[in-house]
């Protein structure tokens, strides 16, 4: 089964670094975004888009097949991997 | 030992209501506010970084600091968003139509 | 000023902040190293040491509530968690703060 994960980050915040890292090492494939190292024109749509994912401003927002966890929280991205017997 | 130390610093007229003025009472940084007809005297030292206070707002008898808007009561220095914070105040009395402020503990 | 006079001067400068509040700085060394090297990053890119692990949204009221420390403005949620958002503040009985779990303010 694969997981779809998405992880939008901050380049200047250690946690983001952290969750990117432990999908490297479950070997989890995921897609990313380093909202503050996009061009100009294009951090504030990713940045909203966060924004109204996590209804806040605090990073990293990570979406697991549609859900989404704020933080790094390694339990929670297993309760929603299907691959690892989480999810629906 | 040190005991109180007044020093004159500007006359009382030239402190308007709902504004301040910067005043430097031995070489320390105040500012002197009056709301309501009564006068203030706090630190011109923002709890936060140490930014100056001039240049912030003051509203009734709250006081933003001009760097990050943090707010202080001019009556306590006490900090509005968290009490365990505060900038310093200071004694003062008008005399001879001058406002002395007490630096003692400086 | 160099990054780590800049460092070592948010460092002075934030303690006597934080301490009254029942925090101090994370007991990890290299989180707090690599935290305030950001944040000096972000005073000289934005103006001010904002939080590294929050967005800014370019509305001042907003922003101003996530510069370091921004723990008055997110006091519940960070006492629940023992933590600050980023982790560079840790209550101050904190000796391992990788036990702290980071979550969102409504999970509290």
């Amino acid at each position: 089964m694969v997981d779809e994960v998405f992880v939008y980050a901050l380049s200047t915040c250690p946690w983001c670094r952290k969750t990117k890292q432990w999908f490297d090492d479950s070997r989890i494939a995921y897609d990313f975004v380093d909202v503050d190292k996009l061009p100009d024109d294009e951090q504030d749509a990713a940045a909203d888009k966060a924004y109204e994912l996590s209804g806040g401003r605090r990073f990293p927002v990570v979406v697991i097949n549609g859900e989404v966890i704020v933080g790094y929280s390694p339990d929670k991205f297993l309760e929603h991997l299907k691959g690892w017997g989480g999810g629906s | 030992m040190t005991g109180p130390c007044w020093v004159p610093t500007i006359d009382d007229t030239t402190v308007p209501d709902g504004a301040y003025v910067a005043v430097f009472p031995k070489g320390l940084g105040v500012l002197l506010t009056r709301v309501d007809g009564d006068l203030y005297a706090v630190a011109n030292k923002c709890a936060h970084m140490g930014c100056p206070m001039e240049g912030g707002k003051l509203e009734g008898y709250v006081l933003t600091c001009p760097c990050h808007d943090w707010r202080f009561d001019v009556r306590t220095g006490v900090f509005l968003d968290a009490p365990e914070l505060s900038i310093r105040t200071f004694p003062l009395k008008v005399e001879d139509g001058k406002v002395h402020v007490e630096v003692g503990g400086a | 000023m160099s990054t780590d006079a800049r460092k070592e001067s948010l460092r002075y400068l934030f303690e006597r902040v934080v301490t009254p509040l029942g925090y101090k700085f994370s007991p990890d060394e290299q989180l707090v190293d690599d935290l305030l090297e950001a944040e000096v990053q972000l005073e000289q890119d934005h103006g001010a040491p904002f939080c590294p692990c929050q967005g800014r949204t370019g509305v001042r009221e907003e922003d101003m509530k996530i510069v370091c420390p921004c723990i008055p403005f997110h006091r519940a949620h960070f006492d629940a968690m023992r933590r600050c958002w980023c982790g560079l503040y840790v209550h101050l009985d904190v000796t391992d703060p990788d036990s702290l779990p980071q979550f969102p303010p409504d999970e509290v």
